[in-house]
């Protein structure tokens, strides 16, 4: 191709004067008053006289904080410097897994007494019940485990590696529904708009391999889409957008958009991109928006990604004792246990923040069949990833989340038989597992009542999750804030206690 | 309530502008005195002026005063002593002007002495209202004769020696909370001026419950986030540090709020010697300090700080950094696998950083124990990864003394049982991964 650009700018051309001179109305508006209140105060500071002196814009002081906020970090030092969250999205029943309710054998049945529910509202789903029948696990538990750790014999893979787990029984939420609930648990807040946990993390701690983003999401295909998922779930609300989650699809093309086109061979694409660099890099000496270095900044990570995300998706250097380890469907890419081989190589390869998400666990009805399926397609690519990630020394710095957006009732919604019944939403009580660096293992925290309603010992609310989570990467979370629209952000809003208790 | 906004706004200028009047007040009453001397004799005819600005500013202060007076809950003798004797002080200067007046002049002839006389009365009167303004503010002893003949309580030299009450937690309330909570002023009708008054409380109950945290509102205040509405120090004075909150925190839990107790006669006072230690002045690292309370181990040995230079030259290098903790100055490297240097390529800009080095990563880059002398140097190292290098038993040599090695990584390494036997000998080591070496067992964790 012939070198057109030289030279390089003719920058003296009316199309560039004019976007130099252009001031709309935002920009006049912060110009003339913050601006210039700026400028009085810079000639009170300095008693000079405010011609020639540029005052310091908006842009420049509101960075000059974010720089601030950034240079803090870490606040402590870190435990983790990767996480792995396996989101179970759905709410997978905390009766069938791993909160152990023998008492409700006796119950089975029976209506929930009011003294248990205290008048909460129920969704539209179930609340015109005539009765609200207590539904006890049909799945056995077992204690396993030097922790002798009650598990279901619907996990069974989970439970050989039930030692190196802290299970939460006595989380909780805010939200009855599936959306919002999500939302609250990756950004915080219930309605979207806010960054995702992954994007915070990126925000504030950076890359540690400039080859991958810091943020990437795998969802898996074999799983029933009863709920849906959404970008935004991984999305960078107002952070920069290079923070938000980059999510790798299985098949031809890992990340859309990704491959050269086809004809085209790629040879000159680095001198185009350092011509656009050198074009974007023009509009933000002019403009300063954040957005524009984003802009930049993903365009190398685009081209870097060219080379690097080939090397990492293709998973066939495995040896076959990888993939008998993880299970049946870990050779078939996109499956959840085929993700979480695809996990395990991009932790190693240290990325930040890998979330996988699998769908299927919303079982208002048929939910002995549903949640076999759904532990079958997942347990023993969760166990396996615990155990990969131990024997490789991985787990040391490495943390793994498991767990839904709430939890499911103790009554059927719908009628209960010997064989069959369903779970409506709960968000009082429900259960996760965390596991790795940090993290106590082999450890059960927090209790629910013998209904597994309400929570009877140390409760555990989303924004404590997030907090904990933040404070093994080394984040205080009442810190890492962003200014937007005029007040700072946080991941747990103004709530949040980091859980002590499940620290090492 | 913006109407109240305001009268809180301009009652806090009160303070500021008093000192007007007390200065043109003062300046008049030179002013008329000094011109009893043949070479400023001309002062005289400034008396009038400055009276009268003298007058107008303090009739102004009187008016902010008044506003003031609703916002505080100062102690109402003081501040009636105070209101009344500043509107005294307000009108005799307003009759002061007069008098200097021709107008009055002509009905009244006063002789001079008589004037300068009563203008030295009003410095009195004016001396008195500064010093209730000042107890109002500062508090009661602010300037007494009491504070001038107070003797200090001896510094403690010793941790030990020190005690609880009087010497680590009473003088941080008296910095933080006296100048709202005091006999002067008591804010919340809280005085935290002894045990007794802390013990008795203010409006909302006590502000010590010994060993119960949750009913003791000092500390429930002080924990709360700072932009919490009852956040105490309130109106955004400094807060307490969190070496402060902690103290407290320990004294009314594990040590009942006690008085008059020497540490060394407390139960578990091991706890928070560091904390009150560091509180004193007594040496100590205070975020060790607040590490050996909540659990966290924080090594000493790690060096404070860094030069970011010596960060930057490994970042040359290619070596990526990761800073763990800004003090002490922990780092995390790694030298990515595969990157085709040589340990002589990085050893000089490893050397100077290896106290700092806290967790490092060597993976698959070909390096044998040959070249990892230098770990010997890392001597705060907690965790390090060698899995996949040819290395030999021999790398146990360097790891042996290292005393905070909790964690070393050597899968698909060439080690044997021996290696893992010679470092067990390190009683620091946690575990030894050795998957796919040539290690019997699968793996060596010893937890």
């Amino acid at each position: 191709m012939s070198h057109h650009h030289d030279p390089e700018f003719r920058l003296n051309r009316p199309e560039f004067n004019e976007l130099h001179k252009k001031l709309d109305r935002r920009n006049f508006l912060l110009k003339s008053t913050l601006g210039l209140g700026a400028l009085a105060t810079g000639s009170l500071l300095f008693g000079k006289s405010f011609s020639g002196n540029k005052g310091v814009s908006l842009a420049q002081t509101s960075s000059q904080a974010e720089q601030d906020i950034l240079r803090a970090l870490p606040h402590f030092a870190p435990k983790a410097k990767r996480i792995v969250y396996l989101f179970m999205s759905g709410g997978p029943s905390q009766f069938e897994t791993f909160d152990y309710k023998p008492e409700l054998l006796r119950l089975a049945g029976q209506n929930l007494p009011d003294s248990v529910r205290k008048g909460q509202r129920l969704t539209g789903m179930s609340a015109s019940q005539s009765i609200l029948p207590m539904a006890p696990s049909i799945y056995k538990f077992n204690q396993c485990g030097k922790s002798q750790t009650w598990v279901s014999e619907l996990l069974p893979h989970t439970a050989k590696v039930v030692d190196d787990l802290c299970i939460i029984k006595s989380l909780y939420t805010e939200a009855i529904n599936h959306d919002p609930a999500i939302t609250f648990f990756q950004t915080g807040n219930q309605l979207p708009g806010r960054p995702s946990i992954g994007s915070w993390i990126s925000y504030g701690l950076g890359s540690d391999n400039v080859n991958l983003p810091t943020f990437i999401v795998l969802v898996s295909k074999n799983a029933p889409r009863d709920q849906p998922l959404y970008a935004r779930l991984w999305g960078n609300g107002f952070l920069p957008s290079k923070h938000q989650g980059v999510q790798f699809r299985s098949g031809k093309d890992p990340v859309l958009f990704l491959n050269n086109p086809e004809g085209y061979d790629g040879a000159n694409r680095k001198e185009m991109l350092e011509y656009l660099t050198k074009l974007n890099q023009l509009q933000n000496d002019t403009y300063n928006d954040p957005e524009i270095e984003s802009r930049i900044a993903q365009y190398e990570m685009a081209y870097r990604m060219q080379t690097s995300v080939p090397g990492v998706v293709d998973v066939s250097d495995e040896p076959d004792e990888v993939f008998d380890l993880y299970g049946p469907g870990s050779r078939d890419a996109g499956t959840y246990a085929a993700n979480c081989i695809l996990a395990r190589r991009l932790l190693e390869k240290d990325v930040k923040f890998v979330q996988l998400y699998h769908q299927g666990w919303d079982q208002h009805g048929g939910l002995p069949k549903g949640i076999a399926r759904q532990c079958q397609d997942t347990d023993q690519a969760t166990a396996a990833l615990i155990t990969d990630l131990k024997r490789r020394g991985l787990l040391e710095d490495t943390l793994v989340v498991w767990g839904g957006e709430f939890g499911r009732t103790v009554y059927s919604q719908g009628k209960l038989t010997a064989d069959d019944y369903g779970r409506d939403h709960h968000p009082r009580c429900f259960t996760m597992w965390i596991a790795g660096a940090g993290i106590k293992s082999g450890f059960s925290f927090g209790e629910t009542d013998d209904f597994s309603y309400n929570i009877a010992k140390d409760p555990v609310h989303v924004h404590d999750f997030q907090a904990t989570l933040l404070h093994l990467m080394g984040v205080d979370h009442e810190q890492l804030v962003y200014k937007f629209q005029g007040r700072r952000f946080r991941l747990t809003d103004v709530l949040g206690k980091v859980v002590n208790e499940i620290l090492v | 309530m913006i109407l109240l906004d305001i009268f809180t706004f301009l009652g806090r200028l009160h303070p500021l502008i008093i000192h007007l009047p007390i200065g043109f007040l003062l300046l008049a009453i030179i002013f008329d005195g000094i011109s009893y001397h043949k070479k400023y004799g001309y002062l005289i005819r400034a008396v009038p002026f400055t009276l009268l600005i003298g007058f107008a500013s303090a009739a102004a202060a009187c008016v902010l005063g008044f506003m003031l007076s609703f916002t505080g809950d100062y102690d109402d003798q003081i501040l009636n002593n105070h209101k009344f004797s500043g509107i005294s002080l307000t009108l005799t200067a307003g009759i002061l002007y007069v008098m200097t007046t021709t107008a009055f002049r002509k009905i009244i002839s006063m002789p001079r002495a008589l004037f300068s006389g009563l203008s030295i009365a009003t410095l009195f009167l004016l001396g008195y209202t500064g010093h209730q303004g000042a107890s109002l503010t500062h508090g009661n002893n602010y300037i007494s004769l009491e504070t001038l003949m107070r003797q200090e309580r001896a510094k403690p030299t010793q941790v030990e020696e020190a005690m609880i009450f009087e010497d680590v937690v009473h003088p941080v309330l008296e910095q933080r909370c006296a100048q709202c909570h005091q006999a002067g002023k008591k804010k919340g009708r809280l005085s935290m001026e002894s045990m007794a008054t802390m013990l008795k409380g203010g409006k909302h109950g006590p502000a010590v419950v010994p060993g119960n945290l949750t009913e003791s509102e000092l500390f429930q205040r002080i924990a709360l986030d700072p932009s919490h509405e009852d956040f105490m120090p309130a109106d955004g004075k400094t807060p307490l540090t969190k070496t402060e909150t902690e103290l407290i925190r320990w004294w009314i839990e594990k040590a009942m709020a006690v008085e008059g107790k020497k540490i060394s006669e407390l139960k578990d006072y091991q706890a928070i010697r560091l904390l009150a230690a560091s509180s004193l002045g007594l040496g100590g690292k205070p975020h060790a300090a607040l590490g050996s309370l909540t659990g966290q181990k924080i090594n000493e040995n790690i060096p404070d700080t860094l030069e970011m230079t010596l960060v930057e030259n490994l970042r040359k290098k290619g070596l990526v950094v990761r800073l763990m903790s800004q003090k002490p100055a922990m780092l995390d490297v790694t030298l990515p696998p595969g990157s085709g240097k040589t340990m002589d390529d990085i050893v000089n800009e490893l050397k100077p950083v290896s106290r700092n080095i806290i967790w490092l990563n060597l993976s698959g880059n070909g390096f044998t124990e040959n070249d990892l002398g230098i770990l010997k140097l890392m001597s705060n190292m907690e965790k390090l990864r060698l899995e996949k290098n040819p290395i030999s038993d021999g790398i146990s040599n360097h790891l042996v003394g290292l005393n905070y090695l909790e964690a070393v990584n050597l899968n698909e390494t060439k080690i044997t049982t021996a290696c893992v036997s010679r470092l067990r000998q390190n009683p620091a080591i946690k575990r030894i991964y050795t998957w796919k070496s040539r290690v019997d067992n699968l793996n060596n964790l010893l937890d």
